[in-house]
């Protein structure tokens, strides 16, 4: 443990050169770069002249820092020092650029990303006794339970891309979906795992849940189930819980009509969008299954065209994950339609183009805690793609609704606290309640938590 | 019944299809286009509260019983105790952002720090959650560098309130430096209500936020003039009432509760080769704080660009920390991109992860009888 300097711990100030820090920035100190992987011959002269580069700024560089520190008449002289800082920060801008090979918005440069279709994708070396392993486990680690005060341990796992969005509109949206997946699960004590890295290059984009769930299963033995949720869907039921009871004897719960999916074979018989896996052998073995037709490339394209052709209203594009899976349950229905339950009682998945011109008559005739078409559990905006540049619908419309979808959400939170939004569309807040000198009495009547609570204990 | 759901949900999809096919009345679909000033307004006007100016401000009724208040009401709710473990009290992190998408800057840009009145925050927080044993209260612009230190509690067990400071700096220097706001904790009792109604009359916006900016700037070392905020107020109480404050207050120093990102950020890949997690200290901070760095501001501007980067380093660098526990860690610090370290086995159970934060012992559950 060890003391640090008084330095000057500027915390905020009324701008211009006295805002910017007083630490000397090393030239040259654009951070190191690890592993990058080799390059092929062009890249290698570029390369070469870049290194040209850098050397000729480090030696102007190093001689306006001498100048700096050494110069006659300039020490202490705070103009020459803001030009000199802002020089160095430029520099340092353009090296770091320089360094920073990789643009993080290329597609992978390296050559080798497309697989040999003669062999199969795997997700990982296969593992055939991981009910065993699991069970050991849990064993010998008691203090990390699969079911902790009677509850089953549940994992929600999210995510969106590395980059930022093409619009600073579309990382906004995903604060806001953030926001409300935690508030959601710090009321119901569910973790939350929010995931911004490719964890494999072949199943990037909406494949890319498959190797994290994987991941999570294999890495968190105690837990009972993995809900994947879409950065796109949002809780607008704050109170409702998952009957997991109805589902002991099933492994993966997902929405949809079972008529959509055998009779009409049609590709939104199901929602990947929001389901929950069991962590369990049959999982890790139905991931496998489901992987295959994912991988970047011919394997992906020649995939969707099996799909297009096989499902009912499925235009023509690049396999998605939905579609191979709702194609794998009805190839190989026998091998895993016993331990899927496809649920439609309430909206795990709630398409929102049905749902979000209701909320009003919701709150006048409904209340939380229904979970169905009376008070959604989820709102899942499909197609509307907001962290990308063009959607399925009208912009205006999306985030419109989007808006009041947090809105309605969020009112369920801040109900706690005493507040409402104005309407569900503005930021602004209203107060609801007056403050009183015994707050403990609303509590008791309105934390979300204390009612759940008191639900799950009378079950076991 | 089941039967009439299922027609009316296929009635909704193909309508669905059909909009989308058709396109709707307003037929922008590109997001770049579009100002979303058009849609965040406030349909419902109505007054919004003025404060009688006349009356001093106030956070809330009066109360002087609440330890008592939540000592009962623990009593009576025991499946939601203070402490869920015998070193570990029960603590909310509460942060905050702007509801609104983030402007272009203007001048005053630099005093947003008034918009979130985390004084009213804590207080509502510590009366509607009773179960809670300590609010921690960080900064938006703060970051958790060290994935792997836990706090010091039982060092805390005679303090209130805990912030990163120096006692000289505050007590001696009355520097409004002297401590930092950014990151704090704040028990749950009566003496933190106490403190938070001593703290908040700076705060209400407009003439008195004025007059107590010249006052703070006129008793505080190296204050600039601006208006007042919530971490030179609380400098100015605690020097002014030390004897009423000051001996619940904990200024901690050895690690970094906040850490001023100015003089640690180039220092991560150093610390990556010579230290490891768990430290939260100089050596490996718990908190990186992008203290005056404004990620709203528009692109052209150095120091913000060079904030920019910063945060994105600083983001990495506790984020290899979880990505390392499933195998993977960032290409560089400055990359999105991610790599494998650690190869996938049949065997998953047997791989340790090299910080131990899989399972690590703060996170044990206290085995009961019954399972």
């Amino acid at each position: 443990m060890g003391q640090d300097n008084f330095a000057p711990q500027k915390r905020s100030s009324t701008g211009g050169a006295g805002g910017l820090p007083t630490i000397r920035n090393e030239a040259g100190a654009g951070g190191r770069n690890r592993g990058f992987p080799s390059m092929p011959r062009g890249r290698q002269m570029h390369k070469t002249f870049n290194n040209i580069k850098i050397t000729i700024l480090c030696g102007f560089v190093t001689i306006l820092v001498l100048r700096g520190t050494i110069g006659v008449g300039n020490l202490g002289s705070s103009e020459a020092e803001a030009i000199n800082q802002n020089l160095i920060e430029e520099t340092n801008r353009i090296l770091a650029e320089i360094r920073s090979d990789s643009d993080p918005t290329d597609p992978d440069e390296s050559p080798e990303t497309e697989l040999n279709p003669n062999v199969t994708y795997t997700l990982g070396p296969k593992i055939t006794d991981w009910d065993q392993q699991r069970k050991v486990w849990l064993s010998k680690n008691p203090e990390f339970p699969n079911f902790v005060n009677g509850k089953a341990r549940i994992l929600l796992v999210t995510g969106s891309p590395p980059n930022p969005c093409d619009n600073a509109i579309g990382d906004h949206y995903l604060l806001k979906a953030i926001k409300n997946k935690i508030d959601y699960c710090r009321l119901h004590g569910i973790e939350i795992v929010y995931n911004m890295a490719h964890l494999d290059k072949e199943l990037a984009g909406y494949w890319a849940k498959l190797p994290l769930i994987r991941r999570l299963m294999l890495s968190h033995p105690e837990l009972e189930w993995i809900w994947w949720m879409d950065s796109d869907a949002f809780f607008t039921d704050m109170v409702f819980e998952i009957p997991l009871y109805k589902y002991e004897k099933y492994n993966l719960v997902i929405h949809g009509y079972p008529d959509l999916l055998f009779e009409q074979k049609s590709w939104i018989a199901l929602n990947t969008g929001s389901f929950l896996f069991r962590n369990c052998q049959w999982s890790l073995d139905l991931l496998d299954a489901w992987a295959p037709m994912g991988p970047k490339g011919p394997i992906r394209e020649e995939a969707g065209r099996i799909l297009t052709a096989n499902l009912k209203g499925r235009p023509a594009f690049e396999a998605d994950d939905q579609s191979a899976l709702i194609y794998l349950l009805l190839s190989q229905k026998d091998q895993w339609m016993d331990k899927v339950f496809i649920e439609n009682q309430y909206y795990l998945h709630g398409y929102w183009a049905g749902l979000v011109d209701r909320y009003e008559e919701m709150m006048e005739k409904y209340h939380p805690g229904l979970g169905d078409e009376r008070w959604p559990f989820v709102t899942h905006f499909v197609g509307c793609k907001p962290c990308g540049s063009y959607g399925d619908y009208s912009v205006e419309r999306c985030l419109r609704s989007m808006q009041r979808a947090f809105n309605f959400a969020d009112n369920q939170v801040l109900k706690l606290y005493g507040f409402r939004h104005r309407g569900l569309l503005g930021p602004n807040i209203k107060r609801i309640r007056n403050e009183t000198a015994t707050p403990l009495e609303i509590v008791d009547q309105l934390d979300i938590r204390r009612s759940v609570h008191g639900k799950t204990e009378s079950k076991s | 019944d089941a039967h009439s759901k299922r027609v009316e949900s296929r009635r909704l999809l193909e309508e669905a299809q059909n909009d989308a096919a058709q396109g709707d009345n307003n037929d922008n679909k590109n997001y770049a286009e579009f100002d979303i000033a058009k849609i965040l307004i406030d349909e419902e006007e109505g007054e919004k509260e003025k404060p009688d100016p006349n009356k001093p401000y106030s956070l809330g009724p009066k109360i002087s019983d609440w330890d008592q208040q939540i000592s009962e009401w623990l009593k009576t709710n025991p499946d939601f105790p203070n402490f869920i473990g015998p070193n570990k009290p029960r603590v909310l992190l509460v942060t905050g952002s702007s509801p609104k998408p983030c402007e272009n800057p203007v001048g005053d840009h630099y005093l947003l720090k008034s918009i979130k009145n985390k004084i009213d925050y804590c207080r509502k927080l510590l009366l509607s959650h009773p179960e809670i044993e300590f609010l921690w209260w960080m900064d938006s612009d703060a970051m958790f560098t060290d994935m792997a230190y836990e706090l010091p509690w039982e060092r805390y067990k005679d303090f209130n309130m805990v912030m990163h400071g120096w006692n000289e700096m505050v007590y001696n220097d009355k520097n409004w430096i002297g401590l930092n706001t950014g990151s704090f904790l704040l028990r749950n009792c009566q003496w933190s209500l106490d403190l938070l109604d001593a703290w908040a009359p700076m705060g209400p916006k407009g003439k008195v936020r004025e007059e107590a900016g010249k006052i703070l700037t006129r008793e505080l070392k190296d204050r600039p003039v601006f208006e007042a905020d919530d971490q030179s107020a609380i400098v100015y109480l605690l020097v002014k009432e030390r004897a009423k404050w000051g001996e619940k207050v904990y200024l901690e120093n050895a690690y970094y509760l906040h850490g001023y990102w100015g003089i640690l950020v180039d220092r991560y890949e150093e610390m990556i080769e010579n230290y490891h997690p768990g430290l939260g200290d100089h050596r490996w901070p718990l908190v990186t704080h992008f203290v005056g760095c404004k990620p709203c501001g528009k692109f052209g501007d150095y120091s913000v660009e060079r904030c920019l980067r910063q945060m994105d380093r600083a983001f990495n660098f506790g984020d290899n920390q979880i990505l390392q526990m499933y195998g993977f860690t960032h290409k560089s610090l400055a990359s999105r991109r991610v790599k494998r370290v650690r190869n996938e086995t049949g065997n998953p159970l047997e791989v340790k992860d090299e910080f131990g934060l899989l399972h690590p012992s703060f996170k044990a559950v206290k085995v009961s009888a019954s399972s």
